[in-house]
């Protein structure tokens, strides 16, 4: 028997895991995943094809096909960026889309602006 | 490979194991209780320092030897298919707590109170030895920090990780995908398979995904809908037929390239590579909803 089977919640994690906690998660796999790409393709083909800097050096600050030498620490750091990230922009974009929701008809403030 | 002391990688490969050590500890201290429970008040002070000490030495000893086993060739790729595994089942949700089939009654005295002990730690701990042999590179130091690490935290901090794992499950799943880039890393490192992976380096990618589609595949389907549930299983399928046609391709010397394909037979090749797949997807789907509607028919007349 494991040790975490002696709690509920993390014998069930994929069931109990919050919603920030599943994203994070999420944006390592695709960082571990981006990682194997850049670990797969070869790099000297994408140059004579011209597509480097198109696919893959984006702004000439970041390239997928140096993450093929970056270690844990570095995949768990661009996936925390990536969550909060993803985070930030669904609370500016719920905050930026919710005013436009119409109001429940049955509702008393019909209107969603307070003044 | 010998990791540079202190530099990024050795301490990437450092959280690596205490994160496996987290994860994959076993409950030593329910074994100790079970075990125990029918000894002299006496004894079980013993059997508890002992039982300690036997199941760290063994833990210590089967880790460093994991390390020159994984030396040999063949192991590492079965090693990495193993850890494969063993991330999957992390991950299954447990519905009821399984109890210990390792003890099956309290020990009758001191010596078979200990064997037990270190036995079970052992049997355990093989998973997790596995994993920590995988991610240390074959460093010994770094799997003995790891132990020094970890092995107080287990023995006498039980609850913290428990507490931990409680508070926070994302924990399981980052255990769960560090194991699966440990055995992606373990499948790739494989000697035998080295010069092969080099030659067909698409294959690596496509090993990445279909690892990682396996073994994250209980946390995925938790979250699809009962109609995107097949996805599961033909995910992986899928993978596993790209990377079939990568093998085909060079024990019988064909070109599995499009951009390198010249004759038609070649081209047609590419073909069945990229779309060949979808009638047997389409008869698996097809078979799934027979099965469902009779099961569902079957069930109406059982009313």
């Amino acid at each position: 028997m494991r040790l975490i089977h002696r709690s509920h919640r993390a014998a069930n994690a994929v069931r109990t895991v919050s919603p920030s906690g599943e994203l994070f998660v999420a944006s390592l796999v695709i960082c571990m995943i981006l990682s194997s790409f850049g670990d797969a393709v070869d790099p000297t083909w994408f140059g004579e094809a011209g597509l480097e800097f198109a696919f893959f050096d984006l702004g000439g600050e970041f390239s997928v096909l140096a993450m093929r030498h970056w270690h844990l620490l570095e995949l768990l750091l661009a996936g925390a960026v990536i969550a909060a990230g993803i985070m930030v922009l669904r609370i500016v974009a719920g905050a930026f889309f919710r005013p436009l929701d119409p109001a429940d008809s049955g509702g008393v403030e019909k209107v969603p602006i307070k003044l | 490979m010998e990791l540079e002391l202190f530099s990024g990688a050795f301490f990437s490969a450092l959280l690596a194991i205490i994160l496996i050590d987290l994860v994959l500890a076993g409950d030593n201290a329910l074994i100790i209780g079970l075990v125990a429970r029918n000894l002299p008040k006496e004894s079980q002070k013993k059997v508890i320092f002992w039982g300690t000490f036997g199941a760290i030495a063994i833990r210590a000893l089967m880790a460093i030897l994991v390390v020159y086993i994984l030396a040999v060739p063949g192991f590492m790729l079965a090693g990495g298919l193993a850890l494969v595994w063993i991330a999957r089942k992390l991950l299954t949700p447990q519905d009821n707590s399984e109890e210990s089939h390792l003890v099956k009654a309290p020990a009758a005295s001191f010596a078979a109170a200990v064997r037990t002990i270190i036995i079970a730690d052992a049997v355990m701990g093989i998973d997790n030895v596995l994993a920590i042999g995988g991610a240390s590179h074959g460093s010994i130091l770094l799997i003995l920090i790891g132990l020094a690490i970890s092995v107080p935290i287990i023995v006498w901090g039980s609850q913290l990780v428990i507490k931990l794992v409680d508070r926070y499950p994302s924990v399981i799943l980052v255990g769960g995908a560090v194991l699966c880039w440990t055995a992606y890393g373990m499948i790739t490192r494989e000697p035998m398979l080295l010069p092969w992976f080099e030659a067909h380096p698409a294959a690596k990618l496509i090993l990445a995904v279909l690892a990682f589609s396996i073994a994250l595949a209980p946390w995925y389907n938790e979250r699809l809908s009962d109609q995107m549930k097949p996805l599961t299983l033909l995910l992986p399928a899928i993978l596993i037929w790209m990377l079939g046609f990568e093998v085909a391709a060079s024990v019988w010397k064909v070109q599995a390239d499009y951009l390198m394909a010249t004759t038609q037979g070649e081209y047609l090749m590419e073909a069945v590579r990229w779309i060949g797949w979808l009638p047997f997807a389409a008869l698996l789907l097809w078979v799934r909803e027979r099965l469902v509607l009779r099961s569902a028919r079957l069930a109406r007349s059982a009313q």
